[in-house]
C-alpha cells in the first residue's frame, strides 16, 4: 500500500501509495509513514513527495496526514504528484490543493 | 448629495413598488399581452439597438449583437410564451397539492457592458412575464443604448396596458447609489450579471440575489473527436461577437498525441499561435496583473486591435490568437478568463493529466459555469462531466451559442447563466421567467395511511429493532 524511496542527490523522500486510502487503511499507514519520514524534514532540507499515481480513493484522514506533514516540512517542501483527476478534485474541494502543492 | 441619492433611490423604488402592487392584479392573458408587445417592439428594433450597443461600447460585432437581440426577444419569447406564470400553474388531485405563482416584487437588474441591449430586453421580458417591475442598472459604458432599449420596451409595455413604472432605468454613475438600491428593503430580488465584484456586492446586499459572474471555460478535445469539426466549432464560438459571451471557450486541452494535428487544423482555419515572447506581450495587455482580471480595453476587440495594443504583428485575417501555455495561474495571465478572441492551449502527456488541467482551469475563476468536451466516446463524456464543476457541460458544441441555450440544445434561451454554489448561485439553471416567481403550494389534507395506520407506540419501545418497526410500518395487510 505504500513504498518509500529516498534520493540523496535531490534530497527527495518519496512515498508511493496505492489502492484505497480509506480511514481504516490510513490508520494502519499513519504510523508507518511517520516512522519512515526523514527526521525534522523542514530543517534537514529534504523534500517530501507523496506519489498517488495508483491511488483510487482518499479519506479525509489521509488529507489530514498530508496537511500535518506539509506543515512539518514547511513551505515548498511538500508536494503531491501524479494524482488521478478524481483525487485531484477531492483535494480541490477540500480547499487544500495549493497548500499541499497537488499536481 | 447623499440625502439626494437616498431620496432618488427611495423615489425609484417606491414607484416600482406601486407598479408591483398594481401588476399582481393582472391575469395571465393581460400579462401575456404585455410580454408579446414588448417582444415585438424589441425584435423590431433589434438591428438599431445592436448598432447602438456596438457604437457606444466599441465591443463586439454588430451583426452578432443582432443575433443576441434575436435570442433575447424572439427566442426567449418563444420559450416563455405558453408558460403559466399567473395564478394556478399546476394542480395534482393525487397529492392534493395546487401550485400558485405569485410575483416577487421589484427586481433590480444589473446589465453588463458586453451584452447590454440583449440582456436588457431579456431581463425585461422575463420580469414582465412573472409580473415583476424591473429597475435596470446600466453599465456606464452602455447607458445610452440601454436607455433606448428601455424606452422602446417601456412604451410597448404601456401600450399593452402595463402598470406605470413597471420598467425603470438608472445609469450606473455611482457605485454607492447602485449599492444603496441593491440593499433597499423594498427590493425583492437582484438579478445581477457582470463581474465578480458586482456579483459579490449583490450577494452581500442582504436581499435575495441571482448573481452570475465570470466563467473560465475549458474545452477538452478527446482522441475520439472529429478534429476539423471541433476546431471549426470552437472558432465559430470564440469569434462570436469577439468572444464577449461569458460561456465562450477560454482554453483548449488536448493530448500530446493529437497536439500537432489540432494545431495544424487551427492554423489551417486562420488561427495564429503566438511565440513565447508574444504570449508575454499579449498577456501583459489582456490581464491586469494586480487583480488577474481581464483588461476592459481588450474585451470584445478583434484580433487586429489586440495585436496592435500588444505591439505584435500577426497574419492578416487571423481569427484567434492561440497561446500555448505550460501552466495555470498568476504566472500565466492567459490562463484566466479573457472575453476576446484569445485562447489558451494546453498539451498533456496523458489523459489523466489532460483532465487535471481542465480541473485547474475550472477552479481558476470558472467554478459552476460552463465546460465543453469534443468526443464521440460516451464514457469519456460522462467522466468529464462528473469531474468538472460546471452548470453546463456542453458536448461537441460551440460554447457561446451552446451555453445560452436554444441554438444547439434544449436549454432555455437565457443571457443569465446560473453557476450553482460554485459561482455562489442558488441554481445552475439558465435563468428564465420561472425563476422569478414565488410558488405557493396549497396542500389539502390527505392523511398518510402508512403513518396513521401504524401503531405509534412502537416508536417508544426500545426493545423493538429497527427492522421490526420498518417491517410493521410498511406492512399493508
Amino acid at each position: 500500500m505504500v513504498t518509500f524511496n529516498y534520493s540523496p542527490e535531490g534530497k527527495e523522500f518519496t512515498a508511493t501509495f496505492a489502492g484505497r486510502l480509506d480511514t481504516m487503511a490510513v490508520q494502519k499507514l499513519s504510523e508507518i509513514v511517520q516512522v519512515n519520514l526523514p527526521e525534522s524534514p523542514g530543517t534537514s532540507g529534504d523534500k517530501i513527495i507523496f506519489d498517488l499515481k495508483d491511488v483510487e480513493y482518499i479519506s479525509s484522514s489521509f488529507i489530514r496526514i498530508c496537511v500535518s506533514i506539509a506543515k512539518q516540512a514547511g513551505t515548498g517542501k511538500f508536494s503531491i504528484v501524479h494524482s488521478q483527476p478524481l483525487i485531484k478534485k477531492t483535494f480541490k474541494i477540500s480547499g487544500l490543493d495549493e497548500l499541499l502543492n497537488v499536481s | 448629495m447623499a440625502v439626494n441619492l437616498v431620496e432618488k433611490a427611495n423615489d425609484i423604488i417606491d414607484r416600482a413598488q406601486l407598479a408591483a402592487a398594481e401588476f399582481q392584479q393582472y391575469n395571465q392573458e393581460q400579462t401575456d399581452c404585455i410580454v408579446e408587445s414588448v417582444f415585438r417592439a424589441g425584435f423590431q428594433n433589434r438591428i438599431k439597438l445592436a448598432r447602438m450597443a456596438h457604437e457606444e461600447t466599441g465591443m463586439g460585432i454588430w451583426e452578432h449583437k443582432v443575433i443576441k437581440n434575436v435570442l433575447a426577444t424572439q427566442l426567449v419569447y418563444e420559450s416563455i410564451r405558453y408558460e403559466k406564470t399567473v395564478g394556478v400553474i399546476s394542480s395534482d388531485p393525487r397529492t392534493g397539492i395546487t401550485e400558485i405563482a405569485q410575483p416577487l416584487g421589484p427586481i433590480f437588474a444589473v446589465v453588463p457592458v458586453t451584452n447590454p441591449t440583449s440582456t436588457t430586453m431579456f431581463k425585461i421580458l422575463i420580469c414582465l412575464k412573472s409580473r415583476n417591475p424591473i429597475i435596470i442598472s446600466t453599465h456606464r459604458g452602455a447607458s445610452k443604448s440601454c436607455a433606448e432599449t428601455v424606452r422602446i420596451c417601456y412604451e410597448a409595455a404601456l401600450e399593452a396596458g402595463a402598470p406605470e413604472d413597471c420598467i425603470q432605468v438608472i445609469s450606473s454613475g455611482s457605485r454607492d447609489f447602485t449599492h444603496m438600491i441593491m440593499a433597499h428593503e423594498k427590493i425583492a430580488l437582484i438579478l445581477a450579471t457582470g463581474g465578480t465584484g458586482l456579483v459579490k456586492a449583490a450577494y452581500s446586499s442582504g436581499n435575495p440575489a441571482i448573481g452570475v459572474g465570470p466563467g473560465n471555460v475549458p474545452v477538452y478535445i478527446d482522441e475520439s473527436a472529429d478534429i476539423p469539426f471541433a476546431v471549426k466549432s470552437i472558432i465559430s464560438s470564440k469569434t462570436f461577437d469577439n468572444g464577449t459571451i461569458c460561456a465562450s471557450e477560454q482554453a483548449i486541452v488536448v493530448m500530446e498525441s493529437m497536439e500537432q494535428q489540432v494545431k495544424e487544423e487551427f492554423q489551417k482555419q486562420h488561427c495564429y499561435f503566438l511565440t513565447p515572447e508574444e504570449i508575454i506581450k499579449v498577456g501583459n495587455i489582456a490581464v491586469v496583473a494586480e487583480t488577474m482580471s481581464m483588461s476592459p480595453f481588450i474585451v470584445g476587440q478583434p484580433v487586429s486591435v489586440i495585436a496592435t495594443k500588444a505591439g505584435i504583428i500577426v497574419p492578416d485575417g487571423t481569427k484567434i490568437l492561440m497561446a500555448k501555455l505550460d501552466g495555470i495561474g498568476k504566472e500565466y495571465p492567459l490562463s484566466y478568463e479573457v472575453l476576446a478572441p484569445i485562447l489558451a492551449f494546453y498539451s498533456a502527456h496523458d489523459y489523466h493529466t489532460a483532465m487535471n488541467i481542465c480541473l485547474d482551469l475550472n477552479y481558476l475563476g470558472g467554478l459552476g459555469h460552463t465546460a465543453c468536451i469534443y468526443s464521440n466516446d460516451e464514457s469519456r463524456i460522462m467522466k468529464f462531466a462528473g469531474l468538472l464543476n460546471a452548470g453546463r457541460v456542453l458536448v461537441n458544441t460551440p460554447t457561446s451559442q451552446g451555453g445560452v441555450g436554444y441554438f444547439y440544445n434544449h436549454l432555455p434561451p437565457s443571457l443569465t447563466l446560473g453557476c450553482g454554489t460554485g459561482g455562489k448561485n442558488i441554481t445552475t439553471e439558465n435563468i428564465t421567467a420561472k425563476n422569478l416567481i414565488n410558488i405557493q403550494r396549497v396542500c389539502r389534507r390527505m392523511p398518510n395511511e402508512l403513518w396513521f395506520g401504524h401503531d405509534q407506540a412502537e416508536f417508544y419501545d426500545e426493545s423493538r429493532t429497527t427492522d421490526e418497526i420498518i417491517h410493521n410500518y410498511y406492512k399493508n395487510h
